[in-house]
């Protein structure tokens, strides 16, 4: 790794002047020694050299020595900059690294005039920059054949860039300069813009995505009452300048954490300091502040289908991590899933709404837990599609699953403990993906400004117990309803008649 | 050139300005199209009477404000990276655990790679047995097989079985393909005995209750359904038919309706005697497993399976797969799409040319309108069908079978531009044959290699790719000989491979949807070869 660094760095300062030129020569270079061979041989490729069939072995291939089947796993290590910028990494022993930058920015952030910012700058990752085109950005990616990714939510904004070991100063020195330096083109914003307004359009389609949208709206006044799928009409007024305001608004170095899952911590800090270190040091604004106070909506849509969701606000979210961990066990416990699912077992058919509702009641399609879970708040119900004749009694199963397992002594200890075990295999298993593992390290740190092991979440996880989970569901129906319709919604009974239902139990 | 042509226009026209009333019209209208076409240069010119009179000249200047951002690019970050792509040596990262293979006095191998700083591991068993292997009348027996093995044993009961998986936070997953079928488990470091001894009971003693068969028919025809409403799957199960027609390989996997629903007991109890024998078996397993422990309890849990030595490649021999020069086309004005795959007699799994067309796979790229490469991707087919917006998408693809393959290309477009996008396909699929450049190929190599590793990301794509390949060539391939191997793909590699599979051969073609506008087969047949060099 260091060798071909140095090797590359070396071939640099011999040239110094015009790069592209340097780059050029030397593959040229490579190009001759390769492909030397008798006349006409390129056209038929003749004097290309026949290998062994796969099953045998090539011989002349040194290989390495063989890893140990123990390699400590690495400790995450951080490193705070002078301006507040956290740099984390995390090794491994897989030949690929994943680094991420993370930044504490979502749609909570926005103001009527930047709504849809957050969605459009998740199209705008890795276009032009001050320092390279998009063309340059492409092919630079496509030469080491690395994957980058950006994903925006809520609270956060993550850029990621998946490529081999080898090639972390290639990545970290895109990926910091295409967060940094965007340049915001008005012709690629125009573009993006299109694309995301046919997203929007196609997004009608998935009407999953729409109540989630719809719940949150409905259920917050404030910060995370903004729209994360802005309307259209919201971005019609959208452009570069406000983009570039919001960057500038957001994007401060105390907001912002580069992690990395398989990279050598001194090696990363070397590389992405003198890129990170010059960031203006603004103190970190506060979280702008959401009150939950639950509502309606629904929206009629076509005929014969009803897609409805009923949510209740968590307390406390991610920062107080035992209700977050026991809203967890909660969601496992529940369950659902679709009537009609590929998969084998494992996927949660023992769980409370696979065994009560889906398997008893032929007209529901899918039947499902939800959560939605933030810094300082969340969000937890129950998603549902029905024939739009079964409607209201979709309605009122819902009410009783949610009062069920708010009732002391309902939930059993095997329902619980096949629950429990399953929280703790999830996490286990999605962690064993390195882009999880970055993203983990990312997130956690801009939540709690530490890695927290992920013992401490299992400890939590271990000891809840069935009067835990009573205690919070039981906060979660004493808050107000939020209630969202897609569909069919004539058959929907009244928010009164349904809220009406969870309080007077 | 026509924007050079106005700047010198507008320079010359400078001078006689004062000489004759006559040019000064003529001056005027010239030098105001030269600053809207090229507002860069525009100091140099005589500036127009108030630059910010007309709104174009104010559009102008915003654009040359924004463009002077990009004047000064900060060197730091510029240092690494290079849009060229070059070779590079990765012996540092290429070392990984172990893979251990230890073949059992029946046959059966067991292979596992360690990882005990894991907490989660992966245990499977894959099979050399798919439905290339049943016969006309039985055909979807595999596919059946896989849904009734998880329907009770003579010792649990299915639901135990689910309940057993579930409590324990585990996944169990089967998959059936042409050539192969693959049950594993995913589960806590603590539970792998557990999952063994559950698919060792489940490959064994399957009970194959009759009730049970004929309620999952229903479940399997409702599968089927789904199937067909994936116009992916249908394209490449049309494809398979019409390339490999008459031959094994040809039918699908789920079977006719017909098949599914007079598939008895006796069927599945033959397929599973015949075809999940030791020999064919693999074993493998990753994350937190000891070999020896995995060993241990194979030996004494997979006891009952038949040691018949018969190889699948000895049955292959016996009924080969051949590919036919053909064509399906299902014309539906309805669908809003057309989808059709056009695609060439690929390599065998184990054949060295396998790995270039690979590279070629690679080379020919993949697009879609939501890639962010957008029109700016290495790969010429993908440049093309951006920047003439003639595909929805595009992707190539290489499937490998024991005897042979599939290399092609599958395109989703507009009904009114599938000329334009057969003749893209087929202008850069041949041109492998003839124009290849060292930069694409270098490209091709490096984006292989990395996609080859960062696939590997968790136990479960390990323990697959162990068993797939214990399966496909005897033994698991080091990293560091597959990038040799790689490594030894040159553009003369990809010249004499293209001439071998693409040069004048025949091509299946299977299309889907509005295709009327789609070129006939003997306008594809022609673009396999160029008259011109």
């Amino acid at each position: 790794m260091y060798r071909t660094a140095a090797s590359r760095s070396r071939a640099l300062k011999g040239r110094a002047g015009s790069r592209v030129l340097t780059r050029c020569a030397s593959s040229s270079a490579v190009a001759s020694k390769t492909s030397s061979g008798g006349f006409l041989s390129w056209l038929t490729g003749g004097n290309s050299s026949s290998l062994p069939p796969l099953d045998f072995a090539l011989k002349d291939v040194a290989l390495p020595p063989s890893l140990p089947d123990y390699v400590e796993p690495g400790r995450t290590k951080i490193t705070t900059l002078q301006n507040g910028v956290k740099i984390a990494t995390e090794t491994s022993a897989n030949p690929a690294a994943s680094i991420g930058l993370y930044v504490d920015c979502g749609s909570i952030y926005e103001t009527p005039i930047s709504f849809g910012s957050t969605h459009l700058l998740e199209r705008m990752a890795f276009k032009s920059t001050t320092n390279r085109s998009h063309l340059r950005i492409v092919r630079e990616v496509e030469a080491i054949g690395g994957n980058v990714t950006a994903a925006a939510s809520r609270e956060h904004i993550g850029y990621n860039y998946d490529a081999l070991k080898t090639y972390v100063p290639e990545m970290v020195e895109l990926l910091i300069d295409s967060v940094r330096n965007p340049a915001f083109l008005d012709w690629e914003v125009n573009e993006q813009l299109l694309k995301v307004k046919a997203e929007i359009i196609e997004s009608s389609n998935n009407p999953q995505h729409l109540l989630l949208e719809a719940i949150h709206s409905a259920g917050y006044s404030g910060a995370l009452g903004n729209p994360l799928i802005a309307p259209e009409s919201a971005l019609n007024s959208l452009n570069s300048t406000i983009l570039e305001e919001f960057v500038a608004e957001n994007y401060i170095a105390p907001r912002m954490v580069l992690a990395a899952s398989g990279v050598e911590h001194e090696e990363l800090l070397k590389i992405a300091e003198p890129l990170l270190s010059d960031l203006p040091s603004v103190p970190r604004p506060e979280e702008p502040k959401s009150i939950y106070v639950g509502g309606d909506y629904r929206c009629q849509a076509g005929t014969g289908t009803t897609h409805f969701a009923l949510a209740f606000e968590a307390p406390g979210g991610w920062l107080q991590e035992k209700e977050a961990m026991t809203l967890t066990v909660l969601q496992m416990l529940m369950g659902g899933g679709g009537s009609f699912s590929a998969g084998g077992p494992g996927k949660g058919m023992y769980s409370r709404l696979y065994l009560r509702v889906l398997n008893e009641y032929p007209q529901v399609q899918s039947f499902s837990a939800f959560s939605s879970i933030y810094n300082g708040t969340g969000l937890f119900g129950i998603q549902a599609t029905t024939g739009s004749d079964f409607a209201a009694k979709a309605i009122d199963i819902a009410v009783k699953e949610l009062t069920a397992v708010a009732t002391p002594g309902e939930v059993d200890q095997v329902q619980l403990d096949r629950a429990k075990q399953s929280t703790k295999s999830a996490i286990l298993m999605n962690l064993e993906s390195r882009m999880v593992a970055a993203e983990d390290i990312g997130k956690q740190i801009l939540t709690y400004g530490e890695r927290k092991p992920v013992e401490h979440f299992l400890k939590f996880v271990h000891e809840v117990s069935s009067k835990d989970i009573a205690s919070i569901a039981q906060k979660l129906i004493s808050s107000p309803l939020t209630m969202a319709s897609y569909g069919d919604v004539l058959y929907v009974p009244s928010y009164d008649t349904v809220s009406n239902k969870f309080h007077s139990k | 050139m026509a924007i050079r042509h106005l700047l010198t226009l507008a320079r010359r026209s400078q001078k006689p300005t004062r000489s004759s009333p006559l040019q000064i019209f003529r001056c005027l209208s010239t030098s105001s199209a030269a600053a809207v076409a090229t507002p860069s240069s525009s100091p140099s010119l005589p500036s127009p009477p108030s630059p910010n009179f007309m709104i174009y000249d104010r559009l102008a200047e915003s654009v040359k404000s924004k463009l002077r951002t990009f004047e000064n690019p900060d060197p730091r970050f510029l240092i690494h990276n290079s849009p060229h792509p070059i070779i590079t040596d990765h012996t540092p990262i290429l070392s990984s655990p172990l893979t251990r293979v230890t073949t059992l006095p029946s046959g059966l191998r067991v292979a596992t790679e360690s990882n005990l700083a894991a907490k989660t591991a992966t245990v499977g068993v894959w099979i050399d047995a798919g439905s290339r292997f049943e016969t006309e009348g039985t055909s979807g027996t595999a596919h059946f097989l896989e849904h009734m093995i998880f329907k009770g044993t003579e010792k649990r009961s299915a639901r135990e079985l689910e309940e057993g998986i579930e409590n324990m936070g585990g996944h169990l997953n089967a998959y059936t393909s042409r050539e192969q079928t693959t049950y594993y488990a995913k589960v806590m470091d603590k539970d792998v005995n557990q999952a063994l001894d559950i698919l060792a009971d489940i490959l064994q003693n399957s009970k194959f209750d009759e009730r049970r068969i004929t309620r999952e028919r229903d479940v399997i025809l409702r599968e089927m359904e789904e199937v067909e409403g994936q116009m992916d799957e249908v394209i490449f199960d049309h494809l398979h038919a019409t390339a490999f027609q008459h031959t094994p390989l040809g039918r699908t996997i789920l079977g006719p309706a017909d098949n599914i629903k007079t598939i008895s007991k006796t069927d599945i109890q033959e397929y599973v005697s015949t075809h999940y024998t030791a020999p064919r078996m693999v074993i493998a397993a990753s994350g937190a497993v000891k070999h020896e422990d995995i060993v241990g309890q194979v030996k004494k849990l997979f006891t009952k399976l038949s040691t018949n030595p018969t190889t699948a490649s000895q049955l292959v021999a016996k009924e080969p797969a051949t590919f036919t020069g053909s064509e399906v086309r299902i014309i539906d004005d309805d669908l809003p799409l057309a989808h059709f795959v056009v695609a060439f007699n690929g390599a065998s799994w184990t054949d060295p040319d396998s790995i270039a067309l690979m590279v070629m796979q690679s080379m020919l790229g993949s697009w879609s309108k939501n890639a962010g490469g957008g029109k700016h991707m290495g790969s010429e087919l993908a440049q093309r069908v951006g920047i003439n917006e003639i595909a929805e998408s595009m992707m190539a693809f290489n499937t490998n079978y024991k005897d042979t393959g599939l290399f092609g290309v599958y395109a989703i477009a507009k009904p009114d531009c599938l000329d334009d996008l057969a003749y893209a396909i087929m202008y850069e699929i041949s041109k492998l044959c003839y124009r290849v450049s060292e930069a694409d190929v270098t490209r091709a190599r490096n984006q292989l290699k990395s996609s080859l590793l960062l696939h590997m990301d968790g136990t479960s794509p390990v323990a697959e790719d162990i068993g797939r390949q214990l399966l496909t060539y005897g033994r698991r391939v080091p990293l560091p000989e597959l990038f040799a191997r790689i490594d030894a793909v040159d553009p003369s590699t990809v010249k004499r491979v293209a001439n071998r599979f693409i040069f004048d051969r025949d091509v299946a073609i299977s299309a889907l949807g509005p295709i009327q506008g789609l070129p006939d087969y003997n306008w594809f047949r022609r673009r396999t070869y160029w008259l011109r060099y």
